[in-house]
């Protein structure tokens, strides 16, 4: 997946550095506005049909008790101080740097979001920051574990539901499953309020 | 607002669909995400490679970012072991 997504993101950012300062084939804004909004909106559907029809999700949040939905306010208070003290250090916009952390490793939304809201600088941050989660995460599971239990599940974010959570499986042991999966679960379906919520407070 | 509006419209048409179909078969939508991803993340990458201002300015943003997503990760750690301590679960 990882894979992809980097030739995917290098593919197109050699594209658009050669349409803009070399040979323009197409108008720039035929992708950045058109292409970009509407695949954005087609990936919100897709998730939003996936979450909808997966009867396990719910059941699987049901059999553990709601009392693990803890976990994820947790990460997202967490992950939301970290945006806070992160953007008071580099002396960044606070609302923005917040919006950024707001998407809990889920850089295939957060930067595009932060794209279509704050620009393009703010895009790259969004992508970033989350892209560095998600790696951070996978690299380190060994060492969190060590930390704490719900360490990877923690760092992880709304990643745990999907890429990483067979990493953290395979280090924290597989009764981490409902919680790993419930904690994603619910930050991918808050992520993009939260990134959108805190971005249109700048 | 009006952002938050027009993104927020098609996550839950899409749960409202997705919750309507139900009983139906099964349907996989890991090929067409990732196609979908792709796409978005190409014209990501596009709007990027196309804005050299941005382009001067990304050794700043990456170290910006990694500072980010580690304290991201460090507070989110820090008030989840509390939290599951305080808990017991």
């Amino acid at each position: 997946m990882i894979k992809f997504i980097l030739a995917a993101l290098t593919i197109g950012a050699v594209a658009g550095y050669v349409n803009n300062n070399v040979a323009t084939l197409v108008a720039s804004s035929w992708v950045t506005d058109y292409l970009f909004n509407a695949s954005l909106f087609m990936l919100l559907f897709v998730m939003g049909l996936s979450f909808g029809i997966d009867k396990e999700a719910v059941a699987k949040l049901r059999s553990k008790g709601f009392r693990i939905l803890i976990v994820p306010v947790a990460v997202a208070f967490g992950s939301i101080v970290g945006g806070l003290v992160g953007g008071l250090i580099l002396r960044l916009d606070i609302y923005a740097s917040m919006a950024v952390t707001a998407g809990y490793g889920w850089y295939t939304l957060t930067g595009p979001l932060m794209q279509q809201i704050l620009g393009t600088e703010w895009g790259a941050m969004g992508f970033a920051v989350n892209f560095f989660r998600e790696l951070l995460t996978i690299i380190t599971v060994s060492l969190l574990v060590k930390v704490d239990k719900y360490a990877p599940i923690a760092s992880g974010g709304a990643t745990t539901m999907d890429t990483t959570l067979p990493v953290i499986m395979r280090y924290c042991g597989s009764d981490v499953l409902v919680t790993a999966f419930s904690s994603g679960f619910a930050l991918s379906m808050i992520a993009p309020f939260t990134v959108v919520a805190m971005a249109s407070l700048k | 607002m009006v952002n938050f509006a027009v993104l927020v419209l098609p996550l839950i048409a899409g749960l409202f669909l997705g919750y309507l179909l139900r009983e139906r078969k099964k349907v996989n939508l890991a090929k067409v995400t990732l196609a979908i991803i792709l796409i978005l993340i190409f014209s990501l990458g596009f709007s990027i490679g196309s804005n050299n201002e941005l382009l001067g300015a990304i050794p700043n943003v990456g170290l910006s970012a990694l500072l980010m997503a580690l304290l991201a990760i460090g507070f989110s750690v820090l008030f989840v072991a509390l939290i599951r301590r305080r808990m017991k679960i």
